[in-house]
Formats: C-alpha cells, sequence, structure tokens
C-alpha cells in the first residue's frame, strides 16, 4: 500500500505502481470495491473495500419479534435463503425450548440442499462467464430452473421462500412431491456431471485457473477460511459431518477434500457438492416419515425465559454460517449477530492476489465463494 | 489427456446439445402450471397448504376486520391497510378491510398464517405490473376478484433431455 502522507488524505504518487479501482459498478467485482495495485501486469497488492450493500440486518432484528425476523433475515443471500435462515431457526428452536417434529427436520434437510444447489449453480454461472466460457454460463442458469421450480412447488416463492419457521415448516410437501423430486434431481445429476467434459477437464480452463491464488493448508487455517475454501485446501471440515444438526447424523454425508489450494480445486468443490446434495436428497426423500405434523403450533407472541444465549451455526453454500441470538425474556431478541462465511473468505483475498496476472484477479476472486451482500449483512 | 483431445471432448459435449429439444420457457405464450390454487393456510393445524405465493384473494364473507393481518405485516412491509369498505357484513361492525399494496409487500404469506377466519389466501396470479404506483393498490374490492390464469405448462424429462410442454 502507498504511504498515507500526515495530515493529509493524500497519497504519495509512485511512479511505477499504478492503482486501480475495481467497482463498485464494474460486473467483474460485485457490490463491492477492490483497490487493487499494479506494477504492469501484476498485482503488487490489493484491498477489498465492502460495505456498500449494508443494511443493518442485525439491528432490524431487535425490533421485530422472532417470526417478523424471517422475511428479511433471508435476505443477504437470496439464492441460498433456506441456509442464511436455518442458525436463525435453530437457535429461537432453543430459546423457545421448542422440539420439532421428525417430518419437518427431514422436509428441511431437503430444502437446503436444493438451495444450496441452486445457489452453486448461480455462481457457477458467474465463475462461467467471468472467464469468458458463455456455455457455462447458459447451462448452469437453466439447469438451475429445474431445482427452482421444485422449490416453488414446496414453498411457493422461487427466491425468498419464508419456508423456516422455529418448529418447523411453514408448510407440507404438496401431494406426489416425492415422485416429481427424485424425478427432477436425478436428471439434474445426470446434467451436472456434462459438465466435467464442457468445463472441468477443459483444458482451456485448466490453463487458466491450475496453479493461481494458491492458498496453503496452513493459511488457509490461520485465515479462517470456510467451506469450499477450506476443503479446497485440503482440511476436510464440514459442519453437516462435524456438528449434525437436524437429521444429518441419520444420513451418510461425504465430503469432498481436494489438496492443490488453487482457484481449479476451489471451483471444483462446489460442483463435487453438488453431486453429494444429490445423494443427501434421495436418502432423505427415502428416510422421511411418510405422513406426520410439519410443524409445532407457536403462541401469537413466543418469548424464551430470562436472560439466555445461543449459537448455532450450519454448513451452508459458501461455508459455516453462524447465528448469536440473545434473548432477555422479551419477544424480540435482545441481540442477534450473523457470522457470514462471505466476510471471512474475503480475507483470504489479498494473499491470494498478490503476484498474480490482473487478468486473473476476476477468477481468483470469484473461487472464494463470495457473495457481497452477504458478507456486508 | 492431451490439449486437442481435450478441447475436442468439449465441443463433442456441446455438438451434443443441438439434437436435444429446447428447455427454454417461452414466457408470455406458455406460462408454468403451479401446485394447487395458491397458498392457504389453516388455523386449526397451524399449517400451510402448498401452493403458489401470488396476489391475495380477500373472501368478504369472512372477514371481521380484526386487523390482525396489518399487524403481521408492521413488521415486514408495511403493506397493508385497513380501510373503510361501503358494504356491510354482519361479521364486519367497524366495516374495515385490508387493502394491499403490492409496491411494498414482499409475498411472504405471513398475512395468509395470521388469518384465523380464512378469509385472506394467495393465489398463483404473479402478473401485477402497473404503469403507475397507484395501479399497484390493491382495494378490497379488488382483491375480492378471482383471478382466471391459464397455466398449462410442465418441465417433462425424458431420455433425451428436459422441456417446457
Amino acid at each position: 500500500m502507498n504511504e498515507i502522507m500526515p495530515g493529509l488524505a493524500l497519497q504519495k504518487v509512485d511512479e511505477r505502481i499504478m492503482t486501480l479501482n475495481v467497482g463498485p459498478q464494474h460486473p467483474g467485482s460485485g457490490h463491492m470495491r477492490l483497490i487493487v495495485q499494479i506494477d504492469g501486469d501484476y498485482i503488487v497488492a490489493c484491498d477489498p473495500d465492502p460495505g456498500y450493500v449494508h443494511r443493518g440486518e442485525e439491528k432490524m432484528a431487535e425490533y421485530r419479534n422472532y417470526i417478523l425476523n424471517i422475511p428479511h433475515l433471508e435476505r443477504p443471500v437470496i439464492h441460498d435463503s433456506c441456509n442464511v435462515l436455518y442458525p436463525y431457526v435453530l437457535g429461537v428452536e432453543e430459546i423457545l425450548g421448542i422440539e420439532v417434529p421428525e417430518r419437518a427436520k427431514y422436509v428441511r434437510v431437503i430444502a437446503s440442499e436444493l438451495n444450496r444447489c441452486i445457489y452453486i449453480m448461480y455462481w457457477l454461472a458467474i465463475y462461467g462467464i467471468f472467464l469468458g466460457h458463455s456455455t457455462m454460463f447458459m447451462w448452469p442458469a437453466g439447469d438451475r430452473e429445474l431445482l427452482i421450480d421444485l422449490m416453488e412447488k414446496m414453498t411457493g416463492a422461487r427466491v425468498t421462500h419464508a419456508h423456516f419457521i422455529p418448529g418447523g415448516v411453514r408448510n407440507d410437501l404438496p401431494p406426489n412431491f416425492e415422485d416429481v423430486c427424485l424425478r427432477h434431481v436425478n436428471y439434474f445429476e445426470k446434467r451436472i456431471k456434462e459438465y466435467s467434459a464442457v468445463f472441468y477437464d477443459n483444458p482451456i480452463l485448466i490453463a487458466r485457473t491450475k496453479d493461481t491464488g494458491v492458498l496453503s493448508r496452513q493459511d488457509a487455517i490461520r485465515l479462517g477460511t470456510t467451506g469450499s475454501v477450506l476443503r479446497a485446501s485440503g482440511v476436510d471440515y464440514d459442519l453437516r459431518k462435524k456438528e449434525p444438526y437436524d437429521v444429518y447424523d441419520e444420513l451418510d454425508v461425504h465430503t469432498n477434500v481436494m489438496k492443490e489450494g488453487d482457484s481449479y480445486a476451489r471451483s471444483k468443490i462446489p460442483w463435487l457438492d453438488m453431486l453429494e446434495s444429490c445423494n443427501i436428497i434421495r436418502q432423505a426423500l427415502q428416510k422421511m416419515p411418510k405422513s406426520g405434523s410439519v410443524r409445532v403450533k407457536l403462541k401469537p407472541n413466543p418469548k424464551g425465559k430470562g436472560l439466555t444465549s445461543v449459537y448455532k451455526r450450519v454448513e451452508s453454500g459458501r461455508g459455516s454460517l453462524g447465528c448469536y441470538v440473545v434473548s432477555d425474556g422479551k419477544p424480540e431478541p435482545y441481540r442477534l449477530k450473523l457470522s457470514v462465511p462471505s466476510f471471512r473468505n474475503l480475507i483470504a483475498l489479498p494473499y491470494l492476489l498478490k503476484g498474480e496476472k490482473l487478468g486473473n484477479m476476476p477468477s481468483v476472486y470469484w473461487s472464494l465463494n463470495y457473495w457481497p451482500v452477504e458478507a456486508d449483512r | 489427456m492431451g490439449t486437442a483431445t481435450g478441447i475436442i471432448r468439449a465441443l463433442n459435449s456441446g455438438i451434443k446439445h443441438l439434437a436435444t429439444k429446447r428447455f427454454t420457457l417461452r414466457y408470455p405464450e406458455e406460462k408454468l402450471k403451479f401446485v394447487g390454487d395458491g397458498y392457504q393456510f389453516d388455523p386449526s393445524t397451524g399449517v400451510g397448504i402448498a401452493g403458489l405465493k401470488g396476489r391475495h384473494l380477500l373472501f368478504h364473507d369472512h372477514c371481521t376486520g380484526c386487523q390482525l393481518c396489518s399487524i403481521a405485516c408492521e413488521g415486514v412491509a408495511e403493506a397493508i391497510a385497513m380501510v373503510k369498505v361501503p358494504e356491510e357484513h354482519k361479521q364486519n361492525k367497524k366495516a374495515i378491510m385490508p387493502q394491499i399494496d403490492y409496491g411494498k409487500c414482499v409475498f411472504c404469506g405471513l398475512c395468509v398464517d395470521a388469518c384465523p377466519f380464512y378469509a385472506l389466501y394467495m393465489t398463483n396470479d404473479y402478473e401485477l405490473s402497473s404503469f403507475s404506483k397507484e395501479g399497484l393498490i390493491y382495494t378490497p374490492a379488488q382483491l375480492q376478484v378471482k383471478p382466471y390464469v391459464a397455466q398449462d405448462s410442465e418441465i417433462i424429462i425424458t431420455d433425451r433431455g428436459a422441456t417446457h410442454g
């Protein structure tokens, strides 16, 4: 970084090094700014500047009761809205002391796995277009429609489902959902397997992404990255397996780990996760109780007893997503804190980009599985 | 695998798709079919009935003017306002009913869950665009009308691929 001169908001101009602002309107950065310093074509330093889409979700939550918090808390990631809501719902259930019916737990697992696939497909489409691979933009954007159709049948909305609620889910599955879901998921799995030939085994992609932005195993742990970034660096850490919530302990979850830690590995891990999600959905459909309640009836203004706090975390499409809820016995939470994976993964970006070419910046940046709106909350 | 073979394989994988049917839905001509008539809620069991969360349907003969839908919406979108209605109902002494501003509504359906008298449903009508902001405000009389929606297209999965048909 350039030295800031005392007393003035001015920076010393270097003869060689140029400062480049990528964003916040640039399509290659999302709703954020990357202050990149380049020497010729090589990046000397990079300073991510998030905060352009800060909405004050945490403060808003202090003025609404536990039910009315649901629609606005899923706004940070509208494609992954079930997983964003999941830790909040689990936390509130513990504060209110609610036991969730067995069928509701399975419905939640199916909804959250479908949402994970929807999110990753959207992410993959953007990753494809960042690399100039327009087929990889069109295919995931189209195939995502299969799962969005399923979520629409299940919850009544294409995005922002507002489906999870403390005590279960809002509505029961529609009749004949199991067959439709199985048919869609089987076809979806067949489709995403075709991506390997066109994208992941494509020598042009491998040449672009192999050995760029390498994050070593030690650095991945030291910087506190989560999710696909951590698993691409060789750390086998998945909350669905390490700290199973709901019914994940009854399902056979397999985690995908790659040792390279480069952009290629980080882009391949989400794709492998989608194949694993298809397996989990099939298992959950098989083990789910065929009938029964999906929701516990709540009192009009549910409130906890005394001063309690609870921290719950789940594995979202991007990594471990935590929610800390403090209750002081009122219908509204006293404090709510979202610990989001996007912000944790963004921390690794300045270390990854040092010494890379400017042309590799979009692929390294988007391989971090970063969602700007979620990081700003 | 060599570079040339890899590129040929990638191209071949794309060329194979020339033979498959198109997946794109031609939207204004074809419309997707949804489950049921729309999202409803059964207050006796406390569980909703699956369906699309679209424009609301208000049953004037059930609405008591209790304002619970308006209270539910206060913390979400403030889209519901209670307004006077000219007609008189035995169960609605105050003669007030919800008026919904679709410029603000987020279609979460919490108002439907809050209604204890089966008066508010959500239908599968989602084409609500208007030329003015005032056109998005639906009065109780407009909400009473059951929408006509022709939705017949479904995703069909065959061995040769998926299509809308």
